[in-house]
């Protein structure tokens, strides 16, 4: 879910063109299979599914956008999430929560026959399991775009590797890579591309968010981008009730941070949360080389196994033939 | 500030250069003659040209960036005939480039160099490899290749001194060697590279217009090709990055 950082981001996100966005990018690899969970869906909430009711929303998502990202100059590469943390567990048993109240939620809204609530409520009920996961990863190993996986937080991981300089921004809808320590930012690449804003269809478009810009302008430090989300809350802390990001902005800047920790939450021990937006665990080792796709073994696997339309998976492989196997000349200048 | 006159075919030759790989750029001019270097949107392939003065009949100008729409200068240059002169005419702060020829009086609104990609910078790139030959050899080398396959390796053999291209389709399979019979020169290093037909191609068909083209390789490297336009006034180099090949 993120962290709730949206009030101050807001003035500080640029619209960006595709072309301006060409080279490497490391996707949060949950966040972005959550997004097709969600959004990749038929009108009733009912995710694409094969014969045996196999959940195929996400490799759907993965194959068309993968290919269109590669189409644009964009080499993604996909960073799965480890070992969450254990002062996670609280906002994991949250979300199981919220699924399991939105699938009844779900169920019930199909039994009245109201499809618009069914849908809504159906999206939240999006569970990213084993098998989402086992089958994403195989599906990315055909198509040849390298993935891994992080120690423990993906967003974490996808951080240092734009840090490293071995690619060039972060994609996920959360704002926890800032916090984390991601130069750049990209949202909205995984999801839906039409989005309704007061009854009309707005174009949904890349967004960047430059860190060392946005501290820049808020006049704050990395270190008190993160103090102001603990304040809020993140997926590792609960916030105090009554401070939004606006107010806690207002209060690290005042050098207020520990003062309204401790009154809003007493007995609270912020450093282990503190110190893993610092530091948290991330590897080096790994291997961002794209291979040529296995045209074959897609088709195979989403035609045979999960009753693809061979006509939509041959048309997009097509493109992916051509632009994946080939380099650009960034290496060179 | 840019008032000059140039022969249409001239003109025509340095377009369809620019336009093999992009269909807007920055021309820079300068005191003693024009550049440009711009790369294709999917960042694959870069284009270099430079015109000399002395390639024009008559040139003034002052050092400036102007965006070209390359495509409508493409539009344009199909209205031209064959040796007609052509004057170029953009006064000092103005926003539209005149184009004159025969009876013609274009007035050409030009782009903003700002929402033009930016020069890429000069690539840092040691090539080993190299063949001279001519053009039309070249050209024709490439369309053989196309002819089965959407992909080509070039290389070369030190030990049996050639340059060769070898492609091949799901069912077919091409190769070609060109020895010292046909090649103007070589630098004899073991060098290939894998390289997409349907930039070459593009760059094939205004390479086969010249005399001959130095083509610098190494390995799972970029391709440079190097020759002149507009009788040695002008200097294009081309350099294509390369494929990945399948294990």
């Amino acid at each position: 879910m993120g962290v709730a950082l949206r009030p101050i981001l807001l003035d500080h996100k640029r619209e960006v063109e595709w072309q301006d966005i060409q080279g490497t990018a490391v996707i949060d690899a949950h966040n972005a299979l959550y997004q097709f969970l969600s959004i990749i869906r038929q009108p009733d909430g009912t995710p694409l599914m094969n014969r045996e009711g196999r959940t195929t929303s996400h490799l759907s998502g993965i194959l068309f956008r993968t290919v269109n990202f590669i189409d644009r100059g964009i080499r993604p590469a996909f960073v799965f999430d480890g070992a969450p943390p254990a002062f996670k567990q609280q906002t994991i048993e949250a979300r199981r929560d919220t699924r399991s109240r939105a699938d009844k939620a779900w169920q019930e809204a199909l039994q009245r026959g109201d499809l618009e609530e069914a849908y809504k409520q159906a999206r939240s009920a999006s569970k990213i399991d084993a098998f989402i996961i086992r089958t994403a990863q195989e599906m990315l190993d055909l198509m040849g775009v390298p993935w891994l996986q992080a120690p423990s937080e993906g967003e974490a991981q996808a951080a240092e590797m734009v840090r490293r300089g071995d690619a060039d921004y972060a994609v996920s809808q959360d704002y926890d890579s800032l916090l984390f320590g991601a130069p750049v930012l990209v949202r909205n690449l995984t999801v839906s591309r039409k989005r309704k804003f007061r009854s009309r269809t707005v174009t949904v478009r890349p967004e960047q968010i430059i860190l060392a810009d946005l501290l820049d302008s808020l006049g704050i430090t990395r270190e008190d981008l993160i103090g102001i989300a603990v304040l809020v809350g993140t997926d590792f802390n609960e916030g105090i009730h009554g401070i939004g990001a606006k107010k806690a902005l207002k209060l690290v800047k005042a050098g207020a941070f520990r003062a309204t920790l401790e009154e809003g939450l007493p007995g609270f021990d912020p450093e282990p949360v503190l110190d893993f937006f610092r530091h948290p665990p991330v590897t080096g080792d790994y291997d961002l080389t794209w291979r040529p796709p296995d045209t074959e073994g897609i088709k195979s696997m989403l035609c045979d196994r999960f009753d693809f339309s061979e006509e939509r998976v041959s048309a997009a492989l097509e493109k992916l033939e051509i632009k994946a196997g080939q380099k650009t000349l960034e290496q060179w200048f | 500030m840019l008032k000059a006159k140039i022969d249409a075919d001239v003109f025509k030759e340095s377009i369809d250069v620019i336009s093999a790989l992009v269909t807007e750029c920055r021309v820079h001019t300068e005191n003693d003659g024009i550049l440009t270097r711009a790369v294709d949107t999917a960042n694959v392939a870069m284009v270099a040209l430079g015109l000399d003065k002395s390639a024009f009949s008559s040139y003034e100008a002052s050092p400036d960036q102007i965006g070209l729409d390359i495509n409508k200068m493409k539009n344009i240059i199909g209205m031209m005939s064959k040796g007609e002169p052509l004057t170029l005419d953009l006064p000092e702060g103005e926003k539209k480039l005149k184009l004159s020829f025969g009876g013609y009086r274009y007035s050409i609104t030009l782009l903003d160099v700002n929402t033009i990609r930016k020069d890429p910078n000069p690539p840092n790139i040691e090539l080993p490899g190299k063949a001279v030959l001519s053009g039309e050899d070249l050209n024709s080398a490439i369309k053989a290749a196309a002819v089965i396959s959407d992909k080509v390796a070039l290389g070369i053999d030190p030990d049996t001194e050639i340059f060769y291209m070898e492609a091949e389709g799901d069912t077919d399979h091409i190769k070609l060697e060109i020895g010292s019979g046909d090649l103007r020169s070589l630098t004899p290093v073991k060098v290939r590279s894998l390289f997409s037909l349907d930039y070459l191609k593009d760059m094939g068909r205004v390479m086969g217009r010249a005399d001959e083209v130095e083509i610098q390789l190494g390995n799972d490297h970029p391709v440079k090709f190097a020759f002149d336009i507009a009788n040695g006034r002008g200097h294009v180099e081309y350099l294509l990055a390369p494929r990945i090949e399948a294990d």
